[in-house]
């Protein structure tokens, strides 16, 4: 069983490395890199957690699994103490007050934060090119976009920067890097994790996803961040996934595709090719496969922007510069939310606020958003009776192969619809895990809700199958 | 009392334009159909019970919050936030 975390592991206990020179050499890497995925070191932190852990294993304590272990976080997650900027003009002096559940279950776990990670400014993008830290470039090639939202954290962890990174995934910004940088990463059922210290985008699909180059990493992530937490009422207890149970998958019969997601004539040649190509090796393994109706891509974009869009609109309405973040004086307190908005937002942060107050408002609620909202309980209910008939869905991730940095910020709606194939498990609330296999992109595994252990172990099948 | 407001006021962001990328999104939600069929409502289903809400109690904060709290304040003056002057309309 690959496992980058049990083989650190190992050498820590084995005192084969010490945990110092574990995060000395990885956050040399991080100082010398060019794809431009660090926005700020937590080195003394870093340095100080690990000599503790060297002591512990010179005294003969046992250590946990996840002790002395070098991780990323996405620059949206709070850490006390630290800058916690969403690649933002406007609090690119933030600090942190205090901590997101998920990331303060890590450090509970004895694992060691060494990066806020680059991103698209508070999730708004698919490149990580709308950042004031410039744009992350791809782990494989740096002339391309290293995806978005959490590009940053996709390219640590495709690059061995960090052992794993924790992104955010709103509309696909886990799944969507993790497949233009050929990695594993995981959008669990949303609510499995908390959201709390996660810089809101849209509350109602917002999710925190690992980002792994092992299914088995992905697991002990997933399982450390999970569970009910009273600071986010949208949380609920999990029971954990334990390994052996994900690594049989006998008991997945019957798989799903959407037909239209392949028929679309926007999608690759390739990346058809190579998935129709993937669904044959399946069929071979003796698993049934079913074509699917489903929504059209457009649908599902505009259904998703307009309602994160609705709702990052009243999120970031609290961001005015009067409390924290940078602010422009002006001649009274409206004037000044108005000036500091203005200059310190992002167009594309700007064009999303605008967009979600236009669907808010009167005379425009009733003809988009609330249709908007009805449009979402029928693709829910659509995937409700797609998982009556099948166990798992797959689906290519992208429609296309990443784009050349500067490409996607010249034309807002291309950047929107290249995101068609994963914001639909989005807004239906599923798990979905990106793996590194079956297109260019990679593909994406989609259970029914709460089940990601499914997702894990059909991984595990398509691992050994293609 | 009815003012027509302009999205540059609504989202208090100087000289904001609606963009026509998003505006093509929307036009997809005007023209798409939805069923009448409301057996199926995830707002429902997200909804918290009464019962499951966490204890309505003052949660003192730790000196370490309140001070980078206040580090992260714009303007300050002997400890407190200084803010621009607030007008009446």
């Amino acid at each position: 069983m690959e496992s980058q975390i049990h083989s650190l592991h190992q050498q820590l206990v084995k005192k084969e490395i010490s945990c110092v020179d574990l995060v000395k050499g990885k956050l040399a890497l991080l100082k010398s890199n060019t794809h431009n995925t660090v926005n700020s070191l937590l080195e003394n932190t870093a340095l100080e957690l690990a000599t503790k852990v060297d002591k512990k294993i010179a005294s003969g304590e046992t250590i946990g699994l996840l002790e002395g272990i070098p991780f990323g976080i996405k620059d949206v997650y709070m850490v006390e103490g630290t800058y916690t900027t969403a690649s933002s003009d406007l609090l690119k002096n933030y600090k942190s007050a205090y901590t997101a559940t998920a990331i303060q279950k890590l450090l509970d776990a004895g694992a060691i934060p060494l990066v806020k990670e680059n991103c698209d400014s508070f999730g708004h993008g698919s490149s990580s090119e709308n950042t004031i830290f410039g744009a992350v470039k791809n782990a494989h090639n740096p002339e391309l976009v290293g995806g978005g939202s959490s590009g940053g954290s996709a390219v640590n962890v495709a690059k061995d920067f960090t052992i794993f990174s924790i992104g955010g995934d709103t509309g696909g910004s886990v799944r969507q890097p993790a497949g233009y940088n050929a990695i594993y990463g995981l959008k669990p059922t949303y609510g499995r994790i908390s959201r709390y210290g996660l810089m809101a985008y849209a509350s109602s699909t917002d999710c925190v996803g690992p980002i792994a180059k092992s299914i088995e990493d992905i697991r002990i992530v997933l399982n450390t961040m999970s569970g009910k937490d009273v600071k986010d009422q949208t949380s609920y207890a999990s029971a954990e996934i334990e390994a052996p149970s994900i690594l049989n998958a006998d008991n997945i019969k019957t798989i799903g595709y959407f037909k239209n997601f392949i028929e679309s004539e926007a999608i690759d040649e390739t990346i058809k090719n190579d998935f129709l190509s993937t669904i044959e090796k399946i069929k071979a393994k003796g698993i049934k496969v079913k074509a699917l109706d489903f929504f059209k891509s457009d649908t599902l974009v505009s259904t998703y922007y307009t309602l994160a869009m609705a709702e990052t609109a009243s999120n970031l309405s609290r961001l005015d510069g009067t409390n924290y973040g940078d602010r422009i004086e002006a001649d009274n307190l409206k004037e000044s939310y108005s000036v500091t908005r203005s200059e310190k937002f992002s167009e594309e942060t700007k064009r999303r606020i605008v967009g979600g107050n236009q669907v808010l408002s009167q005379g425009f609620s009733d003809a988009i958003y609330l249709k908007g909202l009805a449009l979402r309980d029928q693709i829910s209910q659509n995937f409700e009776n797609d998982f009556n008939e099948v166990d798992i869905i797959i689906s290519p991730v992208t429609p296309s192969v990443p784009p050349k940095i500067g490409d996607s910020l010249k034309d807002p709606l291309a950047m929107y619809l290249s995101d068609a194939y994963t914001v639909g498990f989005s807004l239906g609330q599923l798990p979905t895990l990106t793996v590194p296999q079956g297109t260019e992109t990679g593909l994406q595994i989609t259970a029914a809700k709460d089940n990601d252990e499914l997702v894990l172990k059909f991984a595990n099948f398509l691992k050994d199958t293609i | 009392m009815s003012k027509i407001m302009t999205v540059d006021i609504l989202s208090s962001i100087k000289g904001a334009e609606p963009s026509e990328a998003v505006s093509q999104l929307f036009d997809v939600i005007k023209n798409a159909h939805t069923s009448n069929d409301n057996t199926f409502n995830t707002s429902s289903i997200n909804a918290v019970s009464v019962n499951n809400l966490r204890d309505d109690i003052v949660i003192e904060s730790s000196t370490t919050e309140k001070a980078i709290i206040k580090e992260n304040f714009p303007r300050e003056k002997k400890g407190y936030l200084v803010v621009s002057k607030v007008i009446e309309e």
